[in-house]
């Protein structure tokens, strides 16, 4: 500490005395089983240099040295730099050494790098170019120091903004979410979907740290004079290869401010053991807490409380109405091209909207810039190809990836009633990726997915999303950047029956959104940046047609009148820096939507039940007028407060609105499910949640932990009268009822991210409760009652653990404890229609068993000489392990005149599965 | 037209799916509501209502209602009364009702609580063009066929009962002699008629009727011409159902929209569970209330149409290549009590050997009892409208 002190009060000395301090000056040196004091010492003889260090930070090991006429500097960069003996020099030729960097930052940058030549050491290594773009090398030990901007401009303005892309190395990929941050004092940015980041930086020196999923760290030295450029390029952990990383920024868990983000990436996704091995996003985001299903045959998630349809399921920015395949047994997204998902649950950033729940934003890839390659799976139902590679090299890039089943043999399997089923589904995503200059990226998604099945060439079913989307990234300059989106989502779906020629039908229903999206980023300052935008979506949609199939149909063609939208809205964040502890994300979204004509709107009394027969009028509005509008504020409020390095508070406020519902009284979300957009007889869901939670990481960053806490309201939430009919109805409106509903719970998260065992475990106790208690709009819910909705589940706990035996083999197994959901069950029977049949009474008065499952799976890697054609590797699992039933559902049916119970399960044993994966180039 | 895709599931759980039979850990509160059932025929055949009580899930017997007081109201205040005829089950013909005017049932039960339907009035039910029949993947499907050009009738329920007439494997003369002696049971065999030694038709010919346990609702709401063609009932291939002769007896009734949907909601709660997109179960509110307690719910929808018939017969004849067999096999038994004992006792004779001089006999065939004994199949009492 003494010569610290010595140190610090050196600074302060002002003197004018010029001194030798070219470090180009050339010494010789010869230590012979001595130490780095005595290098110190032959160099302080032969120039003019002194060294002021302190005796404790100088490693003690021998070195062997024997160099004539070297450069100082080069001494400095090849002999202390490695040994994290950082350097300073003054014009008085003094040469501080110090352990780490963090001394001569701290005080009077201005003075220090103003008035003093900076490190001429260094300038020979340095590519030192004061306003081009300097693109750091992909080095982990990089000891380079990286100046930005230019000297002349250097003390006009305290603060300068950094900017520039993280690119993958060797695939000219961007790294997306990757925290870029200093320590001293501690400020921190995310990078975007592009890998684009901009910092706002006191002048002077920095250690920028780069922590990302899937990447080694990175640490850059640099020297801000004003604002410029820095990209750089990240390694990815190429010796684990695949399934080591664990899903999570390290330190952002502690650090961000948005609440309830939980991030995977595509490495823990696969990690998971599904059935039928196919990896799947969707499931795995069931892992986490928080996060439910109705059960195993659906995707649908139920998030925090929310409904199915409450969640924005997002694509690269396209929406994708119904993400399943396969009856719901699969998640519609190839698992080859998808890079991170992220799920918003809490604070949902006022950039999102539309959605009550919560946000699910899944990025893809960009295809590799700098060769081609590609892979290939092969699993027991599907199988997968994709290709990519650059169009220009290094410029632009494509990825094209595609998945197909063969379930058919399964059907083949089943006795001669069902030879004739058919089942078959793809998805298609083609995405590219052009770099017009530095300052405009364009990038082209589309997205395709179709399933069709029958049965017993009765009654064919089919179902198609498709996607379009193109985003333009501009950077105005290092503060100012945006992002323009456009695009086109369809749903459709389609159901046909030749059965019988007379009333052989087919029955459509397809929802079609246009989009223009604008996102701007404003790194105003060090404490304030702003993130604002608009979002303006058309919705056209067709509720129905039901049409005549052949000539002998009867049908009658009726068609349901289209119905048209526009919803639109204005936001502003302010991500607001209080104090290095202190941070604040406050937002603002003004939502604002207009249902369209051409409408006929129905008119009911008020205070009675609606009914097809108490409609009073039907008033028709022309094409393109504004029938109703709704809309209003939402706010978006995060407050995160840093206790210490691993431990911080945080809290939230958020209040959403949704225009479009989803109809479905089925348990599960059915292909068959319509969606309705709010009009004047049916009001828009509106929500609030308010969260708290804490944050620990524990055993420096590699054990993290989170406890949150929230409560919900929810308003407005569509229910079925009973015998609710939603195809084909003219008048929705009339089946429809608007129920209350409340959530609460907790949620705790234990994640371990590095090691040979890593996983999660998360645990989650909550409630979900629904009320309808207004005589006037139909008959009441269990007397008015709060009562559970179908998928209060109360406690969850989920554990997913992975062990590396070595780079090659490692096991995963997961574990899935939950409360069985709420069932209405019979409470009695009687006789009718030559029957006896089931009387139910209270909606979801009881519950289905609990559910409990473990699956296990083998990874193994083939070998990992880089110089070959194709990678192999295998996935050989067990789903459901102990082969327990687990209940579905149970049900009541009356059977040749007597009432059976049954409980059903989806998998009533164990299933294993192999997969192939062949990497190739 | 259902848009029900329950079939997808019934195939993915025949792969992996498993279902259990499940009791319910409930203990079911006591309900006992009243269940009405039937309709009002407002022409000159049988209105037939049967009261009964909701139970326990535990009770699979039917709890009916007995010793009610069942009317039919007109709005002009004519009042007919219903008799019961056997446990809960009331009837009355030959109503002959004022197409003009509205009706309504009115049931005053033992425990003295009056009950009433709400008034409907007649609903114009067209008489059935046809119920057809062809085969379909081996099977034989009937239609029922019907159309009403005025387009009053737009929804239907169809009520259908199956007749059809046994043949035993074997003819049978003979039965079981057992005589109590101090040694014991003694077993012989002897002629059923010991005058005529003729064969017993009793045990040959029988017949059995079911009715449908099914709700058959149909409607023509959304066809451009009142017609329907619907299947209403099927016998699978090669099903004893079509060994001789088969009959299908159809009552058409028209109803309303409400009491479509009652149906509708009935039969999704209880036919229709099951698969895993199933819709949550619903009330079942009709148009029956207690006039004394406005909130006990009363099971039933009551409304007012001429119920129209049709009877139609299928033989064996006219469906080739029906391979029903009974799979019966005949052994010979000595006729002595050892071997009846040892042999027979869990089978019926058939036909003797006799000695040629004597007329004894000497030994025997038997075969199984349901291949001998139609009564334990169906009823010898031949129906009335047999051909």
């Amino acid at each position: 500490m003494k010569q610290l002190f010595v140190f610090l009060s050196l600074l302060f000395i002002v003197t004018t005395a010029k001194a030798q301090t070219d470090t180009s000056a050339k010494v010789d040196i010869h230590v012979q089983n001595g130490s780095l004091y005595d290098i110190i010492q032959q160099i302080e003889k032969q120039s003019e240099f002194q060294f002021f260090f302190d005796t404790n930070q100088l490693t003690k090991e021998t070195i062997n040295y024997s160099q004539n006429k070297i450069s100082i500097g080069s001494l400095l960069n090849t002999i202390f730099m490695p040994k994290n003996l950082f350097f300073s020099i003054d014009q008085q030729a003094h040469i501080f050494l110090s352990y780490g960097v963090n001394l001569v930052t701290q005080i009077t940058n201005d003075y220090f790098f103003g008035k003093i030549n900076p490190l001429p050491v260094l300038v020979t290594d340095t590519s030192f170019l004061s306003n081009e773009e300097i693109t750091t090398q992909a080095t982990l030990t990089d000891k380079k120091i990286y100046e930005i901007g230019e000297k002349a401009q250097a003390g006009q303005h305290p603060i300068v903004t950094i900017a520039g892309y993280l690119k993958d190395v060797k695939t000219g990929e961007p790294v997306a979410g990757a925290s870029i941050y200093i320590d001293q004092p501690r400020i921190g940015v995310t990078s975007d979907q592009n890998g684009y980041y901009s910092i706002s930086l006191p002048k002077g020196k920095h250690i920028l740290n780069v922590q990302s999923l899937g990447m080694r760290d990175i640490k850059r030295q640099v020297v801000l004079y004003s604002d410029g450029k820095m990209n750089m390029e990240a390694i990815s952990s190429i010796m684990s290869l695949k399934k080591v990383v664990i899903s999570s920024q390290k330190m952002s868990n502690v650090r961000g401010t948005i609440m309830g983000v939980q991030k995977l990436d595509i490495k823990s996704v696969k990690q998971v053991p599904v059935v039928f091995g196919e990896a799947d996003v969707l499931r795995a985001v069931t892992t986490l807490p928080g996060v439910k299903t109705v059960g195993e045959a659906s995707t649908g998630l139920n998030i925090r409380g929310g409904a199915s349809d409450q969640n924005l399921i997002l694509f690269n920015d396209a929406t994708i109405f119904n993400p399943t395949h396969f009856f719901g047994m699969f998640s519609a997204f190839n698992p080859e091209l998808i890079n991170n998902i992220e799920l918003y649950k809490s604070s949902i950033p006022a950039n999102f909207g539309g959605r009550l729940s919560s946000v699910l934003d899944i990025n893809s890839r960009e295809g590799n810039k700098k060769e081609y390659t590609g892979s290939a799976g092969i699993g027991l139902l599907t199988s997968r190809v994709n290709l990519e590679g650059p169009i220009i090299k290094d410029k632009s890039s494509f990825i094209l990836g595609g998945r197909s089943t063969y379930s058919n043999w399964l059907f083949d399997l089943l006795p001669e009633q069902y030879k004739n089923s058919k089942a078959d589904f793809y998805d298609v995503n083609f995405i590219v990726n052009h770099q017009i200059d530095k300052n405009n990226t364009l990038y082209f998604t589309t997205y395709l997915s179709k399933d069709h099945f029958n049965l017993n060439s009765d009654t064919a079913y089919g179902y198609s999303n498709k996607n379009v989307a193109v985003k333009w990234k501009h950077i105005f300059n290092n503060k100012l950047n945006a992002t323009f989106a456009v695009g086109n989502d369809q749903y459709a779906y389609e159901i046909n029956s030749q059965h019988l020629p007379v009333s052989a039908y087919q029955v459509g229903f397809d929802i079609n959104q246009s989009y223009l999206r604008a996102n701007f980023n404003y790194n105003y300052n060090s404490k304030h940046s702003f993130e604002y935008g608009f979002s303006s979506l058309y919705y056209l949609l067709h509720p129905g047609t039901f049409e005549p199939l052949g000539a002998k149909s009867l049908v009658v063609r009726d068609v349901i009148n289209a119905e048209k939208a526009a919803e639109s809205a204005l936001y502003l964040t302010d991500h607001y820096t209080i104090s290095s502890k202190l941070k604040l994300d406050a937002g603002l979204r003004l939502s604002m939507f207009n249902s369209l004509g051409a409408q006929n709107v129905n008119i009911y009394p008020a205070g009675v039940p609606r009914t097809a027969e108490s409609i009073l009028k039907t008033v028709s509005y022309a094409d393109g007028k504004i029938v109703k509008t709704y809309g209003g504020p939402e706010y978006r409020l995060g407050l995160r407060y840093v206790i210490d390095e691993t431990l911080s508070l945080k809290a939230g406020y958020n209040t959403q609105q949704q225009f479009i519902h989803s109809l479905s009284n089925t348990t599960a979300m059915a292909p068959t499910d319509i969606w309705k957009l709010s009009d004047p007889n049916i009001k828009p869901q509106t929500g609030d949640q308010i969260s708290l939670g804490i944050y620990k990481n524990l055993k420096s960053n590699t054990i993290e932990t989170s406890f949150e806490v929230y409560y919900k309201n929810i308003n407005n939430y569509l229910d079925y009268k009973s015998g609710a009919v939603l195809v084909m109805n003219h008048h929705i409106e009339t089946d429809v009822i608007e129920t209350k509903g409340k959530a609460y719970g907790a949620e705790l998260l234990v994640k371990k991210i590095a090691g040979k065992l890593n996983g999660w475990i998360s645990y989650t106790w909550s409630k979900v409760l629904l009320k309808m208690d207004d005589p006037t709009a139909g008959d009441i819910i269990n007397h008015g009652n709060y009562y559970p909705s179908n998928y209060d589940k109360p406690i969850d706990v989920t554990i997913v653990a992975n062990y590396k035996f070595s780079h090659r083999f490692s096991i995963s197994m997961n574990g899935n404890y939950s409360t069985g959901r709420p069932i209405t069950l019979p409470i009695g029977v009687f006789s009718y229609g030559g029957s006896m049949r089931t009387l139910y009474a209270d909606r979801n008065a009881y519950r289905i068993p609990d559910y409990f499952r473990t699956d296990f799976s083998m990874n193994i890697e083939g070998n990992h000489k880089v110089h070959q054609l194709t990678h192999n590797s295998w996935s050989i699992g067990v789903y459901n392990l102990t082969g327990r039933k687990n209940p579905y559902s149970v049900y009541y049916v009356s059977e040749n005149g007597a009432v059976n119970g049954y409980k059903l399960s989806i998998f009533g044993n164990a299933i294993p599965y192999i997969n192939l994966n062949i990497a190739f180039k | 037209m259902k848009i029900t895709i329950k079939y997808i599931l019934i195939l993915m759980l025949f792969f992996i799916a498993c279902k259990e039979k499940y009791i319910s850990p409930v203990t079911s509160p006591i309900t006992g509501y009243l269940v009405v059932e039937g309709a009002i025929n407002s022409g000159l055949g049988a209105t037939n209502i049967i009261l009964s009580r909701t139970a326990g899930l535990q009770i699979q017997n039917i709890v009916y209602e007995k010793g009610a007081i069942v009317k039919v109201e007109g709005e002009d205040n004519t009042i007919k009364q219903l008799t019961e005829v056997s446990d809960g089950n009331y009837t009355i013909s030959g109503l002959n009702l004022n197409a003009n005017k509205k009706y309504r049932l009115n049931i005053t039960t033992k425990d003295g609580k009056v009950y009433l339907s709400d008034f409907s009035s007649i609903i114009y039910n067209p008489p059935i063009d046809s119920v057809n029949w062809k085969r379909e993947n081996g099977s034989v499907q009937m239609y029922v066929n019907t159309h009403d050009d005025t387009n009053n009738t737009q929804y239907y329920q169809w009520e259908t009962s199956e007749t059809w007439e046994i043949h035993s494997g074997y003819l049978s003369a003979l039965k079981y002699k057992q005589t109590n002696s101090a040694k014991g049971t003694v077993y012989s065999v002897d002629y059923s008629d010991s005058i005529n030694k003729s064969i017993d038709y009793g045990k040959y010919y029988c017949w059995k009727t079911v009715p449908s346990s099914q709700i058959l609702t149909g409607t023509t709401v959304a066809l451009s011409k009142n017609i329907i063609n619907l299947p209403i009932a099927n016998i699978p291939q090669d099903s004893w159902k079509l060994n001789v002769l088969y009959s299908l007896f159809t009552r058409q009734l028209s109803i309303s929209k409400g009491k479509y949907e009652f149906l509708q909601r009935m039969k999704k709660n209880t036919e229709g569970t099951g698969s895993i997109f199933d819709a949550q179960p619903s009330d079942l509110n009709g148009n029956l209330h207690c006039v004394s307690n406005s909130n006990e719910p009363v099971i039933g929808y009551i409304d007012v149409c001429n119920v129209q018939e049709k009877r139609i017969f299928i033989s064996r004849t006219q469906v080739p290549d029906w391979n029903y067999y009974q799979g019966c096999n005949e052994i010979r038994i000595t006729n002595n009590s050892d071997s009846i004992q040892i042999h027979g006792l869990y089978l019926l004779p058939t036909y003797p050997e006799t000695n040629p001089m004597t007329g004894a006999i000497i030994s025997f065939f038997a075969a199984p009892p349901e291949c001998v004994d139609c009564r334990l199949r169906g009823s010898n009492i031949k129906p009335s409208f047999w051909p």
